[in-house]
């Protein structure tokens, strides 16, 4: 039985329609995580000569321990960005006559099965082997070890409880928010110091097996925690509950103004309020707001004399104005895939449609630069350097993208969740990434060298000011690229090819 | 009035679609059966200009579909649920529609009233997106979309399927009161015989593309189609 669900698994992977043309993908993704994997690997045996560097004179094992509660706190983190869930299978099988019980155990085992339960391992063994198996032998090996992993492994399960019993809603995202300030935070305003609270229980571990046994408890009580929830929960309907304020009439009234194409923009507005995917993208750019602060203040990238704009600043201010409409428009017909033969079927629609899209798109920039003004408190030139990126943005940039995007849109499926899931993204998605970082400075780079930085700035300003007066034929260029492929597109959203 | 020449659709070597000529005036409720793979929806894709035909041409009003726009004014479909704005509510995508074509909000509670009795209190005012829906109502929702705006023809894939029996009698009265009263051209696919002789004037078969059965006679419909699906 479990061998049978296991390859259908493989069949419907293998099967799916997007599987040749995601196979190069899929590769690479693979070889990505190897990589990464082989980093870990390698950082795990250079982990005690990283310590010893770092903290000189010290005991590395003392320091590791006072440091591991970080490391868990990391671990929460990518967990609840990358983890999967392992929820989408559930509907072909629920019909048929398998428990459902066994089905959630295979589906859970399924999902433990990934590169992220090995991370600790590779990790920590070569460390616990050379300094642990020294001075405690395999007994202190097997403990101290043995509760590194299966602590990773409890917030594996508690993730996948979580991940579902919130998932989406604004109570994990504040919780999320709170565990990382919390475990960042504490230390660093000197409040209470996690590492040195924690530190006993690791270093307990080390000599007798009671932390290791109370650690496996919990994590057999996270796996019947999650179990009991998918069990409870196996059913067809949604899990969580729909929120009603979504049902909240959200038009954006000034659209109006634009006749069809500001009705299809409120719409558009609807889309990307009412789906997962879109919605994280909303979230990015508001996270992307903050991106500044990373760098604007960075010793690393302060310059001595002139205006104080590094090179690299370009790009942070081409991502805090533009980041929701770059990725936006990367696909950007593909969000209308499930419904394109309604914009083909009204007169104008698919002019509209687009017109309507690049008005979103001048909005939700526009009220990024806005948003981003208060950067003006580190220094003057902030302002202009997002006045002048937002232009280019909207200018040059966002007709780029487009152009770029409509090179064989793929249809995608919006109730999916977004991060790493890149349904819709076909080569053309990931080349349009050159574009976006190489246009900025190949207009930047030259007024640099013949000038400064701040002429370079103002000249992307200025050519972004001439691409927003050429507005109406620069649109008019993707428009009819959709116009002249409207056959090939509607055909490919109706899975036809 | 719709007319069709000479028109062709090849997928490679395969031609799933080959029509001479047909003629549709003004008025009349054509009904199109064949069965599956005969090419039906794909001639309603083509007339509506989602598919690109390989070869020949259809005109509406006397203009190219594959060539202008201001046709789509006046044709009102419903082929599939591509056709809707599945994230929307009910009442949200007609209020859209109210926009898009322009008409007053008096104008859309008159055509919403029409359409009352079909809906029967399952579809309007109900925080339900249109994607949640069942089959049948999503397909009721098409069809009261289909017909906004006034058209003069109207296209409806399948109408009767997934419907409930007394929805099905509630659209066909609803098809024939829209053909009497305002001459609106009416376009139907059907598997359903006895629906589909029952509304249509006219009624053409086709087979493997081709239009093989023209039939025009109210009384012999029936029995000829009957002839033809028994083998």
């Amino acid at each position: 039985m479990f061998f049978t669900l296991i390859r259908l698994q493989f069949l419907k992977s293998v099967r799916s329609t997007s599987f040749a043309k995601s196979l190069l993908m899929n590769l690479f993704m693979g070889f990505l995580a190897l990589l990464l994997l082989s980093y870990v690997f390698a950082a795990g045996f250079l982990l005690k000569r990283i310590i010893e560097q770092l903290a000189e004179g010290q005991n590395p094992l003392e320091v590791l321990n006072s440091y591991l509660i970080y490391f868990f706190l990391a671990e929460f983190m990518y967990r609840y960005f990358i983890q999967k869930l392992p929820v989408v299978d559930l509907e072909s099988l629920l019909h048929l006559p398998i428990g459902k019980k066994r089905i959630v155990h295979i589906l859970l085992f399924r999902s433990f099965i990934s590169p992220l339960s090995l991370i600790a391992l590779l990790l920590f063994l070569p460390f616990s082997l050379e300094v642990v198996g020294g001075e405690y032998g395999w007994q202190g090996v097997i403990t101290w070890l043995g509760s590194i992993l299966l602590t990773s492994w409890t917030l594996h399960w508690f993730m996948l409880w979580f991940k579902q019993r919130f998932d989406d809603s604004m109570i994990g995202l504040i919780s999320v928010m709170a565990v990382l300030l919390l475990g960042t935070g504490s230390s660093y305003m000197g409040w209470f110091n996690l590492g040195e609270i924690m530190k006993p229980v690791f270093d307990l571990a080390l000599l007798s097996p009671l932390p290791f046994l109370a650690i496996l408890a919990f994590s057999v009580g996270s796996y019947v925690l999650c179990f009991k929830f998918y069990v409870a929960n196996a059913y067809l309907e949604d899990l969580t509950e729909e929120e009603d304020v979504r049902f909240v009439n959200q038009s954006i009234g000034f659209f109006s103004r634009f006749g069809l194409a500001g009705e299809l923009a409120n719409l558009e507005w609807k889309l990307i309020i009412r789906h997962k995917k879109s919605r994280t993208y909303l979230m990015l750019a508001g996270f992307f707001l903050l991106y500044g602060l990373i760098f604007y203040k960075n010793p690393q990238y302060a310059t001595e004399e002139g205006s104080g704009l590094h090179w690299i600043f370009i790009f942070v201010g081409v991502f805090i104005t533009g980041i929701f409409m770059l990725q936006y428009a990367q696909v950007f017909l593909s969000w209308n895939s499930s419904n394109f033969d309604f914009y083909i079927s009204k007169k104008n629609g698919i002019e509209s449609l687009i017109r309507g899209k690049y008005l979103l798109f001048i909005g939700t920039s526009f009220i990024c630069f806005l948003a981003s003004i208060p950067y003006a408190f580190f220094g003057l030139q902030f302002l202009l350097l997002h006045l002048c990126c937002f232009l280019f943005n909207i200018g040059v940039l966002m007709h780029v993208i487009i152009y770029f995007s409509l090179w064989k849109p793929k249809p995608m499926d919006l109730n999916k969740g977004a991060m790493f899931n890149y349904e819709g993204m076909g080569a053309a998605q990931w080349l349009m990434f050159i574009p976006m970082f190489i246009f900025p400075y190949a207009i930047y780079l030259p007024v640099f060298f013949l000038f400064n930085e701040v002429a370079g700035v103002i000249a992307l300003g200025v050519i972004g000011l001439i691409g927003m007066v050429a507005f109406k034929p620069l649109s008019q260029v993707n428009i009819n690229r959709v116009l002249n492929n409207r056959y090939e597109i509607s055909s490919s959203f109706r899975q036809e090819l | 009035m719709i007319t069709v020449n000479q028109l062709k659709k090849q997928y490679k070597d395969a031609v799933v679609l080959d029509v001479e000529n047909l003629e549709i005036p003004s008025g009349q409720c054509f009904g199109l059966v064949g069965n599956n793979g005969a090419g039906k929806t794909t001639l309603f894709r083509i007339m509506l200009d989602l598919v690109r035909a390989t070869s020949g041409k259809v005109t509406i009003n006397g203009e190219d579909v594959a060539k202008t726009e201001s046709w789509k004014a006046k044709v009102g479909a419903y082929l599939d649920e591509h056709m809707l704005l599945s994230y929307l509510t009910p009442d949200e995508y007609f209020e859209s529609l109210r926009k898009i074509y322009g008409m007053s909000e008096a104008d859309l509670r008159l055509h919403l009233e029409k359409f009352v009795e079909l809906f029967n209190d399952e579809v309007l005012g109900k925080k339900k997106y249109i994607r949640d829906l069942s089959k049948g109502n999503l397909k009721k929702v098409g069809i009261a979309a289909a017909l906004m705006g006034n058209p003069d023809v109207v296209f409806l894939d399948e109408p009767f399927e997934n419907l409930d029996p007394s929805s099905q009698i509630r659209l066909k009265k609803l098809v024939l009161r829209e053909t009497e009263n305002s001459r609106r051209t009416f376009l139907i696919s059907s598997h359903d015989l006895n629906h589909v002789t029952e509304i249509c004037d006219r009624i053409v078969l086709l087979e493997k593309g081709k239009i093989i059965r023209d039939l025009r006679e109210k009384e012999a419909m029936m029995s000829e189609l009957e002839a033809y699906f028994t083998g």
